[in-house]
């Protein structure tokens, strides 16, 4: 396993036990689906501003990708240096099964919640 | 492209990269800088601080270091020391705000004079062998012998050689004067330069001192005659702004000699520009050996005191045994001056003077005060560094004793928050750490601003004080964080021990009862450094207008004829001996109103010799001038017997003018003696050779011909056409003219005159540099570094009132705060407005009486022990206690004047209802 910083040792055991996605998470495991092979730190944030309209740090979108990898839901690798960004990196992140599949399982679980609700379903 | 990188703060650069793991560096930098790039085009400012944020962000998210995540307990305390810190400083911010000024100005104050004073302190560091070299001084044998004098004659090194085998070289440096140099540029253009930084140096010069050769070789750049070293400022000035060292070397320039003729010199070194922190300044250096002729004929005397002898002794030699063994030289090597010159054995020249050899440590000669003159350089003054040093102190001592009171004082209000810690189980420890922790804090955050207004103030008092102090190089010295720390650490734990130690030892029970912040008592000590504050503040307020007072009467004093409107035009001496054709085109312009040549002009005139009265064996030292009648006419001087000189009497020319001081010397009474047995038709002789004799035809009153520093000396005034003294032709000569203040009276006719004159003297030798002054700005010049030292004085003294009163209006504040019921009540029971406030303030100017009581003593002792050194000195007047007295009070009324208005104004139910 390779050596990543103990950036939040408290919810990193917390959230090995159960993987769950958090709302935020949510949000910027679809911002990377939707980024499919340019997703980074500046492009998710942007992504995630720009459907949630609400404004977001910086440091909140890579603590939240790192986490994900962490969880095994997104995977990385450093490329696509450019002009703009003095010549160094990026860290692209993909999304892996596993992720893919926590977002299918968390979206048909809200699916399914959904048609429970009286007052949006009628005729039920 | 890295080069973009340049406007973010690279100090936040270097903290990511610290604490961000490296895996992960590369592209939160990269990211960060896009950003940046995105957001500069809103602003700059906007992006940088939206740069900062997330860079914090960024590593407080991914730090390696949690401090605030850990178990460990101490670490927690001191978070919770640090929340208790801020929470206190929110809670009460005026007390936060005071705080903080008080202790930045007064650290700040005391950083500059910290500066100031290091800066004094470490003149003449650079030179490699530097703690071993020595200068050796003697009496001053031209004047006061009890004082030391910089420099001896030539033999001095000679001695030194022969029978001091302790030093491992000895070497002289010989003053010029000003020298005249003109360098060609080209075939028909020619430049002249005056050179007043001009000395001759021995071979072995550059092995003694380490100046640094840009190029050349400083082991044999004086082996010949003829040879010259410039600095690359003279070098660029010689040769044209853009020449590159290499291309000076072997260029020559001609110097124009004592005797008219043009002799030239050869460029061997460029001299990388002098550090200012040097006791030897100068421009242009040649060697001694051009001046063989002159040495060979002079070189055994030991009065010929133009020469400043240094010594590198060798490794572990004893400087006192050496001293010592030095008092042997004079006795043995110098009979031959008295004896061919003054015609006494050595015993009989140095009866009651003895001519002791002192040797001076290199970094102590700029600072000592003792030679007071270097004719090589500048000359601190260990006075300045004194005073200004212990304000330094008193200014400090003032900021902290501020903080202490406030702290204690607003203590009052913290004694229940240390009541619930201690019954909920803290130590007393726990509680001094606290307290100390926290004024720590506020040091630390003091020192921080104040070093910020030292680096934007230290421009300022650069020009104020002509020093040219930077922060930038202590900035990168470790050892000067060290001394920062401690202070810090120091100052903190001082200001913060007193209220540590009263708050923590406060009892519980009682503090929860509500006693202490009723009727708590240590107002005693709060009072007694009010009083301490004050008594500094009034003694600095008094002494800075002393300061002030003798500044103003040096300048105003009358110097014994008139100083005003008198142009001086300088290098006459070029002109030949005989400049009557000169002086007659002078006198044709209307614009002077009479025009006279002197060898010297006020108040430098330093020419001396032995004399006594016909009759009389006692030898006397004089100072004497060549000047003609019209000289002593434009000047104005009153004779209070006998005339001036008369050019119709051809004999006048080898009698003499003396003044007041000079009868006196020579034991020929005063003013109220002359009437009976006047001086006129006495005779002077010189004490040495063939004893000439000179008749005086006159005495002038006195006047100052040195500084007004001084005391006015007994003077001879000689004509200039005496061919029977020494130097007669020789020296350096000048001509005065009296402007006529109708022909001259705006700035733009002077400088109209002053171009003619330029053109006229042209036309007459191009070569020579055309140079003027004004006699009263001469004078002005004598006490400059005074006035300056006096505006910087001001300066401090106005910290020192400010902090003061900061520390005044915070305690005002707080006893209004605590008294607001007492007033409430008094107000209820029918007491008027003013009433209140007399109550209210009488308790604060009791103390600045007191104050006052306790500074007038202490500051008339200092005060007139710093007039003992001036010749002329102000009286010590009463009023001026009383004024300043007066101001003190002045001052402190107004400070805590709005606090007692308001106190008496607030309205009695609120404040009574207040619980």
């Amino acid at each position: 396993m390779y050596q990543i910083i103990s950036y939040n040792f408290v919810y990193y055991t917390l959230y090995m036990k159960n993987k769950g996605l958090g709302e935020f998470e949510e949000l910027v495991l679809l911002a990377v689906c939707i980024l499919e092979d340019a997703a980074y730190g500046i492009s998710v944030k942007k992504e995630v501003e720009k459907h949630s309209g609400r404004s977001i740090l910086l440091g909140a979108v890579h603590i939240t990708l790192y986490r994900l990898q962490d969880k095994g839901f997104l995977k990385s690798e450093l490329g696509g240096n450019t002009e703009k960004r003095g010549d160094r990196r990026k860290r692209l992140f993909s999304i892996t099964d596993t992720g893919m599949q926590q977002l299918k399982a968390a979206q048909e679980v809200r699916q399914k919640m959904w048609q429970f609700i009286p007052q949006l379903n009628p005729e039920v | 492209m890295s080069t973009k990188n340049n406007n973010r703060p690279s100090i936040i650069h270097w903290m990511l990269s610290k604490i961000i793991h490296k895996s992960q560096l590369e592209e939160f930098l990269g990211d960060l800088e896009e950003m940046y790039e995105e957001r500069a085009s809103n602003g700059r400012a906007h992006a940088n601080l939206m740069y900062l944020v997330d860079a914090c962000h960024l590593m407080l998210g991914f730090s390696s270091i949690r401090p605030f995540k850990t178990q460990n307990n101490t670490l927690i305390m001191f978070r919770s020391m640090f929340k208790m810190t801020w929470r206190n400083a929110l809670r009460q911010k005026q007390f936060t705000i005071l705080n903080v000024i008080g202790l930045t100005l007064g650290i700040s104050t005391c950083a500059i004079i910290g500066l100031y004073v290091h800066d004094e302190l470490t003149y003449d560091a650079f030179h490699s062998n530097g703690d071993r070299i020595y200068r050796v001084n003697q009496p001053n044998i031209w004047g006061d012998w009890s004082s030391l004098s910089s420099t001896t004659g030539p033999n001095v090194a000679v001695a030194l050689r022969e029978d001091a085998p302790e030093f491992e070289q000895v070497t002289r440096l010989l003053g010029l004067g000003a020298q005249t140099v003109t360098t060609s540029l080209n075939e028909t253009h020619s430049n002249a330069f005056k050179e007043t930084r001009f000395y001759a140096a021995e071979e072995n010069f550059f092995q003694v001192f380490s100046f640094d050769f840009l190029v050349g070789d400083p082991g044999t750049v004086f082996l010949e005659p003829m040879n010259m070293v410039v600095t690359l400022e003279t070098a660029k000035r010689y040769f044209g702004r853009d020449i590159h060292p290499e291309e000076v070397l072997e260029r020559t320039v001609e110097l124009k000699d004592y005797d008219g003729t043009w002799k030239t010199y050869t460029v061997k070194g460029v001299l990388a520009d002098l550090p200012t922190k040097s006791h030897l300044q100068f421009d242009v250096l040649v060697s001694l050996k051009s001046q063989s002729e002159m040495m060979e004929a002079h070189g055994w005397k030991w009065i010929w005191t133009a020469f400043s002898t240094y010594g590198l002794v060798k490794e572990g030699t004893n400087i006192d045994h050496l001293q010592e063994k030095l008092q042997a030289l004079p006795p043995k090597w110098a009979p031959p001056t008295t004896e061919r010159i003054f015609n006494q054995s050595f015993e009989e020249f140095t009866k009651g003077y003895p001519w002791k050899l002192d040797l001076q440590p290199l970094r102590e000669i700029y600072i000592s005060g003792s030679p007071s003159v270097h004719l090589f350089g500048p000359t601190g003054n260990p006075q300045f560094v004194k005073i200004f040093g212990s304000i330094g102190i008193l200014v400090l001592l003032l900021s902290a004793i501020n903080f202490m009171n406030l702290s204690t004082a607003r203590s009052a209000n913290r004694a229940k928050e240390v009541g619930i810690r201690k019954v909920l189980g803290s130590e007393r420890k726990a509680l001094l750490y606290q307290f100390v922790l926290e004024s720590v804090l506020f040091v630390f955050v003091s020192t921080l601003l104040a070093f910020t207004i030292v680096h934007l103030s230290l421009d300022e008092f650069n020009a104020l004080a002509d020093k040219n102090i930077s922060l930038l190089p202590h900035i990168s010295n470790p050892a000067f964080y060290g001394i920062v720390l401690v202070f810090i650490l120091l100052l903190g734990i001082i200001a913060g021990s007193y209220p540590a130690f009263y708050l923590s030892a406060f009892k519980p029970i009682e503090t929860l009862k509500g006693k202490l912040s009723t009727g708590f008592n240590g107002k005693g000590i709060r009072n007694g450094l009010v009083v301490f504050q004050f008594t500094i503040s009034i003694a600095l307020i008094i002494c800075t207008f002393f300061v002030q007072k003798q500044l103003a009467y040096t300048s105003a004093l009358d110097v014994g004829f008139a100083k005003n409107n008198i142009l001086q035009l300088h290098n006459i001496e070029q002109f030949g001996f005989n400049t009557e054709a000169l002086k007659t085109k002078l006198e044709s312009n209307p614009a002077f109103t009479k025009v006279g040549k002197s060898y010297g002009l006020p108040p430098n005139i330093w020419s001396g010799d032995r004399y006594k009265a016909k009759g009389d064996e006692n030898v006397v030292q004089l100072s004497n001038v060549r000047t003609e009648e019209d000289y002593l006419d434009l000047l104005d001087l009153a004779f209070i017997a006998g005339r001036n000189f008369d050019p119709s009497r051809p004999n006048d020319k080898y009698k003499v003018v003396i003044n007041e001081e000079a009868a006196k010397t020579l034991g020929w009474g005063n003013r109220s003696t002359f009437e009976v047995d006047s001086p006129v038709g006495k005779i002077l002789k010189l004490a040495s050779g063939d004893e000439d004799e000179f008749e005086v035809i006159g005495v002038v009153k006195d006047f100052n011909f040195t500084s007004v520093k001084r005391k006015i000396s007994p003077l001879v005034i000689i004509h200039h056409h005496n061919d029977k003294v020494w130097d007669y032709g020789g020296g350096l000569s000048f001509y005065s003219m009296r402007l006529n203040p109708e022909a001259i009276n705006n700035s733009q006719d002077l400088q109209f005159l002053l171009e003619n004159l330029e053109e006229e003297l042209a036309e007459l030798d191009a070569s020579i540099p055309f140079e003027y002054s004004f006699l009263d700005q001469e004078f002005e010049n004598t006490f400059r570094s005074e006035q300056r030292m006096g505006t910087v004085l001001n300066l401090f003294a106005f910290m020192a009132v400010v902090i003061a009163c900061l520390g005044l209006f915070g305690l005002a504040a707080f006893t209004a705060e605590q008294r607001t019921k007492e007033l409430g009540i008094r107000k209820v029971l029918g007491a008027t407005v003013s009433e209140i406030v007399w109550v209210f303030s009488s308790e604060f100017t009791k103390l600045i009486l007191i104050s006052i009581l306790l500074a007038s003593p202490l500051t008339y002792y200092l005060v007139d022990k710093w007039l003992e050194g001036f010749a002329y000195r102000t009286s010590i007047d009463l009023w001026v206690f009383g004024a300043a007295a007066f101001t003190a009070l002045t001052i402190a009324v107004v400070t805590i004047g709005y606090q007692s208005v308001s106190a008496a104004n607030k309205n009695p139910v609120l404040s009574l209802k207040d619980e």
